[in-house]
């Protein structure tokens, strides 16, 4: 026969450990719904654009650009990327073509060294997910929508992805570059970005 | 006129082989020239992506043609000819089926060492033959110059002696390779 001092200390032993599990789960649901906040490793990250010149395909690399990148898969609204890309840093291989790159006429990074991306919202798309946010290069700033995939890895996270623009709706190309007959309009961007947690 | 080379006469294929493939290496040289004296630029690029184009035509055409002519030999040479004259004339025509190789492969090369890949008219791309090197884009850029001058030396020569075959001997060598033209006996 158990007295109705000890019901009641089950009763409240009972409630607290709900309240417990309760709460440790909605902790733990927070936890995951806050976007884990990363930058890039410039060492193991890539950043490539291909382009098209008389129809054969040139493929080049920036070396040095910054990314900041919030974002969890369950919490799109709060998602955020922030690219700055130092324009001077491509190379695609062939010194002539790079200068003429860096050129007035081109990029002209005397006056727009660098381009950068920010993007404002986030969707989910069958592959992975898509970014919408604006580009700004050469003085221009324009909505460039990126694709890519993102998957956890030990100690931080892989961000692949892909975006298309026209060169020309940012004015890359002046002059006799203006024509598409010698580099095409459609320019691919491609990315392989190592996050790593951002302190 | 037939088809095949025959004991006298080019045949309509060897004919047609050499015509289009002069007036493509005529068109190669005013491109090539012109654009070396151009400064880089979306127009130099232009031409050059042309000379490419045409370039690779030249080689496609140059398979075909060799192997055309293993099946089809030429006429032989007319019997006046001394053997000094023979001699240069297959050392000549020796040299050109070389040069329609070799202009288009160093040139190929050139492209591939500097990473502007070869595309034909836009419509396909070339895989590069060897990978970024300016050293090896240098020297084949020098070469290509070079067999430039050698063919066009050889191509004085070629309608220098097929002149003079024609005025001189009066023998039918130039008239076996014209198109609408009535092959004369030869002497």
């Amino acid at each position: 026969m158990k007295s109705p001092g000890f019901r009641i200390a089950a009763l409240l032993l009972a409630v607290a450990a709900a309240g417990l599990v309760a709460g440790v789960g909605l902790v733990a649901a927070a936890g995951s719904e806050a976007p884990g906040t990363y930058s890039a490793e410039p060492v193991r990250s890539r950043l490539e654009f291909y382009g098209k010149q008389a129809g054969a395909e040139f493929q080049g690399v920036f070396h040095r650009f910054t990314a900041v990148i919030e974002f969890s898969p369950d919490a799109l609204a709060t998602a955020h990327f922030d690219v700055q890309i130092d324009l001077g840093s491509l190379d695609s291989q062939d010194n002539d073509r790079d200068s003429t790159m860096r050129s007035a006429d081109i990029f002209d990074i005397g006056h727009f060294p660098t381009a950068h991306y920010v993007t404002r919202g986030f969707t989910k798309t069958a592959a992975g997910f898509r970014a919408l946010g604006a580009l700004t290069l050469r003085g221009v700033t324009k909505d460039v929508p990126v694709d890519f995939q993102f998957a956890a890895t030990p100690g931080g996270a892989k961000l692949d992805g892909t975006a298309s623009l026209n060169r020309l709706d940012f004015g890359v190309g002046q002059g006799d570059w203006k024509s598409t007959e010698s580099v095409d309009n459609a320019v691919r961007v491609k990315f392989s970005l190592a996050l790593a947690p951002k302190p | 006129m037939p088809i095949q080379t025959s004991k006298s006469r080019y045949g309509a294929l060897a004919q047609a082989f050499h015509w289009i493939i002069a007036a493509l290496i005529v068109a190669q040289f005013v491109l090539g020239r012109t654009a070396v004296g151009l400064p880089s630029g979306a127009e130099k690029l232009k031409l050059l992506a042309r000379h490419k184009s045409i370039g690779m035509t030249v080689l496609m055409l140059a398979i075909l043609r060799l192997l055309w002519r293993l099946a089809n030999p030429p006429p032989p040479l007319p019997l006046g000819m001394t053997s000094g004259e023979r001699n240069l004339a297959r050392a000549t025509h020796g040299a050109f089926y070389g040069l329609l190789f070799a202009m288009p492969l160093t040139g190929w090369l050139m492209s591939s060492a500097k990473k502007y890949s070869v595309s034909w008219f836009g419509l396909f791309t070339w895989p590069d033959l060897i990978g970024k090197n300016e050293a090896a884009f240098n020297f084949l850029r020098a070469t290509h110059d070079a067999l430039s001058g050698v063919l066009l030396a050889i191509a004085v020569l070629h309608i220098a002696a097929a002149l003079k075959h024609h005025f001189w001997d009066k023998d039918d060598v130039l008239l076996r390779m014209l198109p609408f033209t009535k092959p004369k006996k030869s002497p």
